[in-house]
Order: C-alpha cells, then structure tokens, then sequence
C-alpha cells in the first residue's frame, strides 16, 4: 500500500453534515493506529476544529498562517493526541497519531485569503510536506461545499474522494456535476456516502441507482438522526457513542476507506 | 315453568341481588310467549314497556342502514334479556327484534312490574344497587377507553400487553360498556398492525437528474482557464508523487 494518501470529503451544498463525517472517519482511522492529518480547507466557513476539542483560545497557528508564509505547515499541527480533553469520545484518542490543520477562525484572515486566492503549488507543497515529516498514513481534507477554485484544488490532489449527498433533488443534481469533474480531474478512487437517509427508504435500490448514475460505488448510508444533531458540535460522536447506529455506519464506512488498495 | 322463570330472572343484572321467594310475586306475572321465524317482537320507535327474556331460540337485532336496508346490528339467544330499560321509562325502542326461528320469550310487563315495587320498596333498593354497580362497570370502561385513546395518540400501545384480564371479562359481559370495550381493544390491535406494517414498507427515492442541466455547469467549470490549470498541474503532481514512489 502507497503511504500518505490523500483523501478529500466533499458535499455540493452545506449541511450535509461533511466536517461530521470528516472528523470521525479521521479519528477512526486513527484508533486503528493509522497516523492521520486533517487539513481544515474550508476557509470561508471554518469548523472541525470544535469536534477536535480546539478552541479560539487554543489555536495557534493555522493553514492560512502557512499560506502566507507565517509558518511551516508542520507548525500548524495542532496534535490532537496530546490535547484530547476532557471529552468523553475524544479522550479516547489520547496517544493516538492524530493532527489537525485548523483554519483562521479570524475574519480578517479568512477575507486576506479568500483576496489572494489559494497558492495551488504552495498547498500542494504543504500537504506533501506535512505527510512525510508526520508520516502520515492518511491526509483527510475538509473542503467548503461547491465547486470553488479552493475545492477544485482539494479534489485535484487527492487520491481519493468522498463525496457525501443527501437523498433529495437538489443534492443529487449537485453531486452529479461534482463527480463528473472529480473524473474529469482523474481523481484515482472515487466512493459516494449517502447521508441523512431515512429508515424507510429502500437502500439497496438507491444503492444500484446512484452507483449506474455516479459510476462511482456507494460505501455506506448515514441514517438520519438527531441524537448526532444534538452532540455533534462537542464530541466525536463515533467515539462517544460507539454502539449508536450512526457510529456502525461510519465505522463500516471508514473500513472501507481504509481497506483500498 | 315457575322455576324456570325465576332461574331466568336472576340471570338479568337488575334482578341479581334477589332471593327465590322475593323473585317468585315477578315469577308469577311474567308472560309466556311463543313467536315463529319472522314475527316482530319490537319495532324500532315504538313505546317500549315490556322486558323481555329469551327462554329459547334465537333473534335477531335490526336496524335501517342509510339507503332503508335490513342491518342486522345483533344476535340474541337463550338467557339473553332485551329492553329492560322499559321496565322503569317509556322510551321509544332503539331497534327492531325479529324472531329468526321458533322462540319462546318471557314478558314482564312494566305496570306489573311497578305495582310489585309499590307492594315492596325493599325490592327498588336490591334493583337500584344492580343499577348502580352496572354504572359503575360502565364508567370504568369508558374511563378506559379514554385512557387509551390518549395513549394511542400518543403512538404507544404497550397497554395491548398488559389488559387480557379486563377483556375477557368485558368480552363476556353482556353490558355495552364491556362490549364497546371489547370492540374498541380489537380495533386497536388492528391499528398497531397496520401500522406496523407501513413503518416496514420501504419506499423507493424518487430522482431525477436534469442531464442537460448537468452538461451545461460541467462545461462552464472545465472550459475556464483556471480549470485547465488546475487539472494539468495536478497531473504533474501526480507523476512526480509516481515517480518518488518508484524510488
């Protein structure tokens, strides 16, 4: 298996609950002792660092300090391992191989780059770095929903993506056009993740469906729930709630990630 | 017969409480009668004042359904007491009952009735105490019935498991309350069914993609310069990752 590889998780529109998906696919990754980054590259709309336990207060340098040439990227590792807390899903991350690239919370910040743009080469070189001096075994990125110059770039580089869609129009409109791209960017391994789907809908035929549509297969179904809705934003809810039907999900889903060739 | 009427009075709830001697001056004023298939015992609006009990055969209960139809509403056989409420008011029958075979019924007129009221006032009380506990019966059951359409609204119906007990009873019991109950349980039962049975009935997503809507904004995206760029440096990238691998 090819070390460092880079895996990005996209939606067409927000809320679909992607920095979610995200940071439990990472944080399981990382119990099953894998050494994983996660880059915030959502600069518009930062947020995974909450879920990581990291707080305004706490964060020191970040993505854009990098991309301006403030710092070296590793200098932005925020080693989530060491800085569990006292949450009780995150803790059981301690020791574990695990940072997080946060973005500027700042506004000012955010503005400076959204200005300038990204540095296509300089992000690149970032993310190569950062998966050789940490050893990283998976890169995850986070990127802002859409198909914008930031996330064209994400899903360019990555070895793999993930796409997650809800089960209603709009969503699938939007995902077609992605996946489409994605292709059309010779992005290796592409899986689709249908999430918020509700009990009563018949998931092998929007299995089957989805997959003849996309040409990409479906790795797994997040049901719909609000016990997610109501802890999301304090905890690793896979961690936290471990035997919840949510966390199965994603645990399947993250075996199957890890399970590529 | 004699006896055999006052075993048959002591089976209608009003008369419960009573010894054989205080059942023997009503013994001796019930009537016989002997009716054949088809014949009307009551009709439906007319004046009850008669009790009557069915010493054997059996009859039906009709009504008119909406379009003047026979609708059999019920079927009365041995032992079963029809219209006792005539025996203290006047009011019209609520239903008509026909004899479906060969059936011999116990008459108890209400003006014999009430002059062996007037004779004993010990008897009012025994009755009104069979009054009133059949009362209270009924008040438990709706009091029940209440207590589960308030459930069921609520989407629980746990109480299915745990009322048998009350249901047989109710089931046996002559009364309407306890009938009414008895209805109202299995319509329940049917419900959860049913919806249980949707809640398993998976449905299919409906989708459709606009293919034309699809080319046209992957177009847009992939014909701007910037796109070009992106997709041929991440070319490079790619075969400069390659490359380091294979070394």
């Amino acid at each position: 298996m090819n070390k460092g590889r880079i895996i990005s998780i996209h939606s067409f529109r927000g809320g679909t609950g992607k920095s979610n998906i995200t940071a439990n696919l990472a944080a399981q990754a990382a119990l099953a002792g894998k050494r994983v980054g996660v880059v915030d590259a959502d600069i518009q709309s930062p947020g995974i660092h909450v879920l990581f336990g990291l707080n305004e207060s706490k964060m020191g340098r970040t993505l854009n300090d990098f991309l301006h040439g403030k710092c070296a990227i590793v200098e932005a590792a925020f080693a989530v391992g060491k800085n569990s807390g006292d949450a009780e899903g995150r803790a059981k991350l301690a020791g574990k191989d695990l940072w997080l690239i946060p973005s500027s919370i700042a506004g000012r910040e955010i503005s400076q780059v959204l200005r300038s743009g990204y540095d296509f080469n300089k992000l690149n070189e970032g993310l190569q770095t950062l998966i050789k001096e940490l050893n990283l075994d998976y890169l995850f990125i986070d990127t802002h929903p859409g198909l914008n110059e930031e996330t064209l770039l994400s899903i360019a580089i990555s070895d793999i993506i993930i796409v997650i869609l809800r089960p209603d129009d709009q969503d699938i409109q939007g995902t077609a056009v992605t996946v489409d791209v994605a292709r059309s960017l010779d992005v290796p391994k592409m899986i689709l993740l249908v999430n918020k789907a509700l009990p009563k809908l018949d998931r092998a035929d929007i299995k089957a469906r989805f997959e003849a549509e996309f040409d990409a297969p479906v790795a797994g179904f997040m049901p719909l729930t609000f016990d997610l809705a109501e802890n999301a934003s304090k905890d690793l809810f896979s961690l936290s709630r471990p035997e919840h039907e949510w966390s199965l999900a994603l645990r399947e889903v993250a075996g199957a990630v890890l399970a590529m060739k | 017969m004699s006896e055999d009427i006052i075993q048959q009075l002591k089976t209608v709830y009003l008369f419960r409480g009573l010894s054989d001697e205080a059942l023997s001056p009503l013994a001796q004023k019930v009537g016989v009668l002997k009716l054949m298939r088809d014949d009307v015992l009551m009709r439906k609006g007319e004046r009850g004042e008669s009790l009557y009990m069915i010493h054997d055969g059996w009859m039906k209960v009709v009504t008119e359904d909406s379009r003047g139809g026979e609708l059999i509403i019920n079927k009365c056989g041995p032992g079963e007491t029809i219209g006792e409420m005539a025996l203290f008011d006047q009011a019209p029958r609520s239903a008509s009952v026909i004899a479906l075979e060969d059936v011999t019924v116990l008459e108890l007129k209400q003006d014999d009735f009430q002059k062996i009221l007037d004779e004993r006032p010990g008897l009012s009380l025994v009755i009104i105490h069979g009054l009133s506990s059949r009362l209270r019966f009924s008040t438990t059951y709706i009091e029940k019935a209440i207590d589960w359409s308030q459930k069921i609204a609520e989407g629980d119906y746990s109480f299915i498991d745990y009322t048998p007990t009350l249901l047989r009873r109710a089931g046996s019991d002559e009364d309407k309350a306890g009938q009414l109950l008895s209805a109202f349980f299995k319509m329940v039962k049917r419900v959860k069914e049913r919806e249980d049975g949707l809640k398993q009935q998976v449905e299919k997503l409906t989708f459709e993609i606009d293919q034309a809507r699809r080319k046209r904004e992957f177009d847009e995206i992939t014909s701007t310069e910037l796109y070009t760029r992106i997709k041929e440096q991440a070319r490079k990238l790619r075969e400069q990752r390659f490359e380091r691998q294979d070394e």
